[in-house]
């Protein structure tokens, strides 16, 4: 056990960057409080979501109070964060387990399965436990407080929240470790990686189906009936998500009586299953699939001269080196779920709840909505937001120096001025967001029936639109990349400047769109007032690139 | 030609001094050594010279191009081989070595002739249209060396070159270092291996905790010591005693 901890003490000041923070404390003071500000910053910008979700809690459960359904909230928060976890489970247990660099390095330490499969376990539950804070603390908070809670409850509330992610978990890590050790997928880890990415996002997809079909929507009144008279039967509705889930959330709502004490045991033991089972499994399987985890497949074949000569075409440096950002792109499997991949999958996730209505229930008059000018520049304002959110949030722009991590030093010695080099980092991230844009027009054309004029302004207005999104985060990764990684993950998945990009796009996008819906009726006037709004700002932000940013990125050393 | 004048270089805001006041000039048709212990600053200085890192004090200049002032001539002055060849490894050996062409301007008229040749010489033409995650540390280091000498570079920079070669590579770069000495040009790298400092370097520096100790050709530095002894005991006491 002494090992493990040791193992996971080391895994978590390294991959926490906690002696980076010490040491930062102590010689640099101003980084040291930069990035304390930061810290309260991340907070301060968070508190406002979470006071809204305390806020529907609170409101929820003055709704539900009456008819004694309170105790969906508590299965609520729940399920919602166990499902989460399962799934970010899968991603953290791949990378932290058998894609991280320092996977292999542990193979050669005295160490068995189940101490190093521990210490990792443990270190994807502290990521979970982060994850899970803001989702969950909320409701456990508010119904306590609401219903005057016992001591027991707020036990069983803490023993609770540390127990929640270890069953999902437990359920993320066996299928992984089985398919590890028997298909040893190692070699072909990027497509694994892609593979795997693509099976969540369809599970996701065919869930959001699942519920829709099943949903609210369908029911018949004497359902409803039956299930908001029987006792916590929302919650039993609910839980059939997870079932594991109603256990706690029965000895949370019953904490005084012996029910909720049983139902807690009944908990607690199913959670202490699921890791007992993962720990012996690992403890058979980790390391025979961990091994040959970094081997990769080669051809060695022979290059024929017709092959040089066709790989080997003549480009300006600028488009050879835009070229380069697309196809890293593509082909880093982390960057290609978070940058390439939601750009064109969230389009379709915001289609899909359109094509799949129930077909009783009278579909949207589009003909009808469309045909009144104020309509139609509302839903081009709509559409316009919905392109702006999306290049804001797709992680090209905002990580395109964060990306290059440690091999940023290239760029630093290579004859191509930084000019330049923004430049083409500009046009990598810009042809991105233009595929999005072009697949939520045709999402847009397949939903309602747009003629060509409209489709063509709507398509000029989104390419003004998206070019001050990119450029800012662009600006925002000059300002403050993130270059120090061992990790692809950390570069897009935990990098802020992400945040902050969607929040720029929010502000710029959601301040056009509402003078547009609030004062402007004419769809001529609006796209006219949008081009030149995004323009405007589009040359405010290329100058400030193309001079405070090339300045800035003049000084980042390598 | 490279001249590096009284460059000075600290880290947290001047704690740590990791490069003092140094001075070098290597001259053309000479292969200059620069060795040093971990952590002397060898690889900030060498930074340095190829604009990875920005000096606080003092001036480096490539063929006569100053690297502040006019970094991209002056880039194109040199080939350089960093000390982690961990580069790109999701692209092709191929892609990289198109990359880099496209990036030093190579014309598509002597490109192709001079991958081939290269990429023949340091036997590694059977993997080029692999991923070079598919390499083995030695083929990484051979197609960063590739990378930097397509543009036919009069200045080379290698930061510790000969780590992870096999010995008929090495054998061939040092060949190399030498014909392109000869021919007039520079080259200008570090390494820890003495042995290698001894048979292949015209004139060497030795570099301890951000300064230059000693510097001359290898003559000189056994005359200025007396001793007849070898330059592994000399890098021994020298450095001990600072």
């Amino acid at each position: 056990m002494n090992r493990m901890l040791a193992l996971l003490k080391a895994l978590l000041i390294n991959s926490l960057g906690i002696s980076v923070i010490r040491t930062k404390a102590r010689t640099d003071k101003l980084a040291y409080l930069k990035l304390i500000a930061l810290g309260a910053l991340i907070i301060a910008g968070l508190a406002p979501t979470i006071w809204l979700y305390a806020k529907m809690l609170i409101q929820g459960y003055d709704l539900l109070a009456p008819i004694e359904q309170q105790g969906a909230l508590l299965v609520l928060g729940i399920v919602l964060v166990s499902t989460m976890i399962f799934f970010f489970g899968i991603f953290y247990v791949i990378n932290y387990f058998y894609f991280a660099r320092d996977a292999q390095n542990v193979l050669a330490l005295p160490l068995s399965g189940w101490q190093v499969l521990g210490a990792r376990f443990s270190l994807v539950l502290v990521y979970e436990y982060l994850t899970q804070l803001p989702f969950l603390l909320p409701p456990l908070i508010v119904f306590g407080l609401k219903s005057g809670a016992p001591l027991a409850y707020w036990l069983y509330a803490c023993l609770g929240f540390f127990l929640v992610p270890l069953l999902p978990l437990s359920l993320a890590t066996i299928p992984t470790l089985i398919i590890m050790r028997f298909a040893n997928l190692g070699r072909r880890k990027d497509l694994f990686k892609i593979l795997g990415g693509i099976i969540v996002l369809i599970l996701a997809i065919g869930y959001q189906l699942f519920i829709q079909r099943t949903g609210i929507n369908n029911m018949d009144a004497l359902l409803i009936q039956n299930l908001l008279t029987e006792q916590n039967g929302v919650i039993k509705m609910i839980s059939r998500v997870f079932p594991s889930a109603q256990y706690l959330a029965l000895a949370l709502i019953s904490a005084e009586k012996i029910t909720g004490l049983l139902n807690m045991l009944t908990f607690t033991a199913l959670s202490g299953l699921a890791l007992a089972l993962t720990w012996l499994i690992g403890d058979r399987l980790y390391f025979k699939g961990l091994v040959g985890s970094s081997e990769t497949t080669a051809r060695r074949k022979v290059i024929t001269s017709s092959d040089y000569s066709k790989m080997s075409r003549v480009a300006p440096a600028w488009l050879s080196y835009c070229r380069k950002e697309i196809l890293l792109l593509f082909r880093v499997p982390t960057y290609f779920m978070n940058c390439v991949l939601t750009n064109l999958l969230v389009p379709v996730f915001l289609i899909i709840p359109f094509l799949f209505q129930p077909q009783d229930e009278k579909a949207i008059p589009w003909a009808e909505l469309i045909a009144q000018p104020g309509l139609q520049t509302i839903l081009m304002a709509v559409i316009v937001g919905a392109v702006i959110f999306l290049s804001g949030s797709n992680a090209v722009a905002s990580t395109s120096l964060s990306r290059e991590g440690r091999e940023f030093y290239i760029s630093k010695y290579i004859p191509l001025s930084y000019r330049q080099q923004v430049l083409a980092k500009l046009l990598s991230a810009y042809i991105l967001a233009i595929s999005g844009t072009i697949l939520i027009l045709i999402g847009a054309i397949i939903i309602m029936p747009l003629d060509l004029t409209q489709i063509f302004t709507i398509f000029i207005v989104c390419l003004t639109a998206i070019a001050p999104v990119t450029e800012a985060g662009i600006l925002i990764d000059i300002f403050r990349p993130k270059l120090d990684w061992d990790n692809e993950q950390k570069a897009v998945k935990q990098n802020f400047n992400v945040i902050i990009s969607i929040l720029f796009s929010i502000l710029l996008g959601g301040s056009v769109i509402f003078i547009v819906i609030r004062w402007i009726d004419s769809p001529t006037m609006a796209a006219a007032f949008m081009i030149t709004c995004f323009s405007l700002v589009a040359l405010v932000l290329y100058n400030l690139l193309m001079t405070k940013g090339i300045e800035q990125y003049r000084k980042i050393e390598g | 030609m490279i001249e590096i004048i009284g460059v000075s270089k600290s880290y947290n805001r001047g704690a740590v001094k990791a490069v003092d006041n140094v001075s070098i000039n290597i001259r053309n048709g000479e292969i200059f050594g620069f060795l040093g212990p971990n952590g002397a600053g060898k690889t900030t200085l060498i930074k340095m010279i190829a604009g990875i890192l920005n000096a606080d004090e003092g001036t480096i200049k490539i063929n006569g191009m100053d690297i502040k002032e006019n970094p991209l001539e002056a880039k194109m002055q040199f080939g350089f081989v960093p000390d982690d060849p961990n580069i790109f490894s999701r692209l092709t050996g191929l892609e990289y070595l198109n990359f880099m062409a496209d990036v030093y301007k190579v014309p598509a008229a002597t490109r192709l002739g001079l991958m081939q040749t290269l990429l023949q010489r340091f036997e590694i033409a059977a993997a080029a249209g692999d991923l070079i995650q598919s390499y083995s540390h030695g083929m990484k280091q051979k197609i960063v060396v590739i990378g930097a000498l397509l543009h036919t570079p009069p200045v080379w920079i290698l930061d510790e070159p000969m780590t992870g070669l096999d010995p008929r590579s090495s054998f061939d770069l040092k060949k190399m270092m030498r014909e392109h000495a000869d021919a007039g040009n520079t080259v200008f790298f570090s390494t820890h291996v003495l042995d290698v400092a001894e048979k292949v370097c015209d004139r060497l520096a030795i570099i301890n905790k951000g300064r230059v100790i000693l510097s001359g050709s290898m003559q000189e530095i056994h005359t200025q010591l007396g001793a007849k002894q070898s330059l592994e005991r000399l890098f021994l006491e020298i450095t001990e005693n600072e």
